[in-house]
């Protein structure tokens, strides 16, 4: 299952990517602490105010186009989840999207994603209701 | 934090077929294999071992109404799929709401 995101930005591919890839950056809007090392293999730590702590372990780097995380709270690497960050640079700005898969890395299409979102919402009035076997 | 729900539910999940006998289970509170596969455009062994996986992930279970098996959702790891979906998304929204801020604030 994944959940994605695009935002657009104001500023160059190489602004938004240290942003996105700095740990100084990314104290500034992502966490309050970050320790970041942005190499395949490098390691993370994000700590926020109400003490909770996140760990990353990064799979790709490829500069100003994209960048992939495994993402997971302590002692939990089993269920990581996995982030990956892309960048379009346009004439306006930058385009950036971000995905965020479960653990078994299952990525349906994009219809698939859709129509399953379709599926879950449909069912949701049947699920709060009482089941009835007759 | 979030934690995502089993990976049988998203392995249940990933299939069209079985996307569809949730959905049809969604409209209709319980139905037999028989009736699934004359409504869908599946196969009756095909839809007799979707529902054993969906079963297996806990998204249905079945009940013997005299000589008939018949299947219905059980809503907790939907429910928790959801959950997941809304929370994960809406953690996003919110740290890309301030990554804007904090460039739109630099300007360029």
């Amino acid at each position: 299952m994944t959940v994605r995101r695009e935002v657009f930005l104001p500023g160059d591919a190489e602004r938004v990517w240290e942003v996105l890839t700095s740990a100084e950056r990314l104290a500034e809007w992502f966490a309050c602490e970050v320790e970041l090392e942005a190499r395949p293999g490098g390691e993370g730590i994000f700590r926020w105010g109400d003490g909770s702590v996140r760990h990353a372990i990064v799979e790709a780097v490829e500069p100003v186009q994209r960048f992939a995380f495994l993402w997971f709270e302590a002692g939990e690497e089993a269920a990581a989840t996995r982030v990956e960050l892309e960048l379009e640079e346009t004439e306006e700005g930058t385009r950036v999207a971000v995905t965020e898969s479960a653990p078994d890395g299952l990525r349906a299409s994009a219809a698939g994603e859709w129509s399953w979102g379709l599926t879950l919402l449909a069912a949701l009035p049947r699920l709060h209701a009482p089941a009835r076997v007759t | 934090m979030t934690h995502g729900p089993g990976e049988q539910v998203f392995h249940a999940l990933a299939d069209s077929t079985r996307r569809t006998l949730i959905g049809y289970l969604s409209q209709h509170e319980t139905a037999t294999a028989t009736e699934l596969a004359v409504d869908l455009p599946v196969t009756r062994q095909a839809v007799a071992k979707h529902l054993n996986s969906l079963e297996e992930a806990g998204l249905v279970d079945r009940r013997r109404v005299g000589r008939e098996t018949r299947y219905r959702l059980t809503p907790r790891p939907l429910t928790e799929a959801m959950a997941w979906m809304a929370s994960v998304g809406g953690q996003w929204d919110e740290r890309l709401e301030r990554l804007r801020l904090v460039l739109e604030r630099e300007g360029s």
